[in-house]
């Protein structure tokens, strides 16, 4: 069955119609839940659809959690059963869940501008709706958009995307299909600079070939950037003018 | 109950002004990793003590025939098990699994199982029915620093080390039996290792956040010039990149970055966790210097395992021993 799906025709084209460099069909939505939550943020890529909801900086919950002299951040992960093809339930105690989580939780506790709130704690709380490839990326710009939607202060966006090396081809944003055909990182940027937060390799690659690898995925970080910018400025100016903040 | 573990603020100063004049405490340079020693068990296959520094690791490998999962009948089965007891800091908690024990044991999964190291299709004996089942123990006897690294090199040469009965299938179709011959009967087999993961860790120091933290002590903004053969970039002095660091080195530094690497110039894994960032080049640098500390790990590994088999294999008896023919 794997040997008919062409991952990258020789005219240039990857399944979905794609090109090497060219990340799919990034949409966010700022703000999707008011009542419930501080901050939420929704973000499909492509087909992988992810709902973050920020509650803080507030009281923390945990005394052993209180940090004296910044903020704590508690990122919690669900994976729903229905978000792959084959329903299946993961539990909380996954360690690939748990590892994403902590992750998730250095990556941002770097990135917020913590000595702001010391003692305090923020919650982060992801579901992943639908998996299409891509999920921590995903994840990880969910939470930014979030985050910047609950009034965090944070020194940039950080933003993720990931790229895959197939023979000697570089990829960039991979879906689920081709992730599990080649070997592929994801990588988090501090917005538009070349300081990289998160890097995570999980295939053998030659080393030769991460080079191309990483730069790819660093102009897709940037790239998802700017249009993470564009719909923070959109959604800001939308709310200036109905007169409600 | 869990030590916590957090130095002193003196040792803090101490150790971050050491580092902004580019000394390490137990003066090694930037990129030198510590005395690694790995020793083998005379009596059995497949035990192996590395000491790295002061930690202290065994790995022990163990298989047996078992049954293998039914939507993979042609894969034997490897599982890796790292439990950290408080035997090896008073910081980890029997049964619990806190947040270091759980990045140990990811890295360590990632740059062994699914790198593949170890062949588990060379371990089926009968498809769907029996398969060997190889089991890794790692026990974490020392913890100053490095506890992953120690551990992917105990396991990688346990896994050479290895050798497990020698069989024979008698009988034919749904009578075929599996006869296991022990080896005082048969030469015991090695096990089909196609790389050698070797884990290396650099650990990163933000030196304009180590200057404030020694605020008051006259220190320098940015680092003493870059010797050569250190790995550093010459404009991006801002950052510190130390190899293997002790256990007061990995308490007190800001960010790390897990690279495993083996002698085929292949990178098995990387997770650089989102502590400090880092500028993307010096990571790059970081993977080509885990290539180099691996083919010296691995040409260490492999003299001691040659002095291993010289030891037991005294008189060259194992070679007449061998039940296979020489092709």
């Amino acid at each position: 069955m794997a040997s008919r799906i062409e991952i990258y025709s020789p005219e240039g084209l990857r399944l979905d119609g794609r090109r090497w460099n060219e990340v799919r069909h990034f949409r966010c939505a700022i703000n999707t839940h008011p009542v419930s939550s501080d901050g939420s943020s929704i973000i499909e890529q492509g087909n992988t659809k992810v709902i973050c909801n920020v509650i803080g900086p507030a009281e923390p919950t945990l005394r052993s959690r209180v940090i004296p002299d910044r903020v704590s951040i508690s990122v919690k992960l669900v994976v729903a059963p229905f978000s792959m093809i084959e329903r299946r339930k993961r539990p909380q105690s996954d360690s690939r869940i748990q590892e994403m989580c902590s992750s998730l939780q250095h990556v941002f506790e770097d990135a917020v501008i913590a000595h702001l709130f010391p003692r305090s704690q923020i919650d982060v709380n992801l579901y992943i709706v639908a998996q299409d490839g891509g999920i921590l990326q995903a994840c990880i710009n969910a939470t930014t958009l979030a985050l910047i939607d609950a009034g965090v202060p944070m020194y940039d966006y950080v933003c993720a995307c990931t790229a895959g090396m197939l023979d000697r081809e570089v990829l960039l944003d991979l879906n689920r299909i081709e992730e599990s055909a080649m070997p592929f990182l994801t990588m988090a940027t501090i917005g538009g600079t070349r300081k990289v937060a998160l890097l995570q390799l999980e295939m053998t690659v030659q080393f030769d070939r991460l080079e191309p690898m990483m730069a790819a995925a660093m102009s897709g970080c940037h790239h998802i950037r700017d249009l993470m910018d564009t719909e923070v400025r959109k959604h800001g100016k939308s709310r200036l003018e109905r007169g409600s903040l | 109950m869990p030590r916590d573990l957090t130095p002193s603020t003196i040792e803090n100063t101490f150790v971050l002004k050491a580092l902004t004049e580019r000394i390490r405490l137990d003066s090694r340079s930037f990129n030198q990793l510590r005395d690694l020693d790995i020793s083998f068990s005379s009596t059995d296959y497949g035990v192996v003590d590395v000491k790295l520094g002061r930690t202290r690791v065994i790995a022990r490998i163990s298989a047996e025939i078992t049954q293998p999962y039914a939507d993979r009948p042609y894969d034997g089965l490897f599982i890796i098990s790292t439990e950290i007891s408080p035997m090896a800091a008073p910081t980890f908690e029997a049964g619990r699994k806190s947040e270091d024990e759980l990045v140990i044991s990811r890295i360590i999964e990632k740059s062994i199982r699914r790198s593949g190291a170890l062949d588990t299709e060379a371990l089926c004996i009968i498809s769907g029915e029996k398969c060997w089942a190889v089991r890794a123990d790692v026990h974490f006897l020392d913890h100053d620093g490095g506890l992953m690294d120690a551990a992917c090199i105990a396991v990688s040469a346990g896994l050479l080390h290895f050798r497990r009965p020698d069989i024979t299938i008698v009988g034919v179709g749904s009578r075929r039996e599996v006869i296991v011959h022990p080896i005082t009967e048969r030469v015991p087999v090695p096990l089909a290792v196609l790389h050698v993961p070797i884990c290396v860790t650099f650990s990163f120091f933000d030196v304009r956040k180590a200057s404030a933290a020694i605020a008051g002590l006259p220190g320098k903004d940015n680092m003493k010039e870059a010797d050569d053969d250190d790995v550093e970039e010459e404009n991006d002095s801002s950052t510190a990149v130390l190899v293997d660091a002790t256990l007061q080195e990995e308490l007190l530094r800001h960010g790390f970055m897990s690279v495993t690497a083996n002698t085929n110039r292949e990178i098995c894994q990387i997770q650089k966790g989102g502590d400090m960032p880092v500028e993307v080049g010096k990571l790059l640098s970081c993977s080509e210097a885990a290539i180099m500390v691996a083919e010296k790990v691995t040409k260490l590994i492999k003299k001691r395992l040659k002095e291993d088999e010289a030891r037991r294999n005294v008189g060259n008896l194992l070679v007449e021993a061998r039940a296979e023919n020489d092709r």
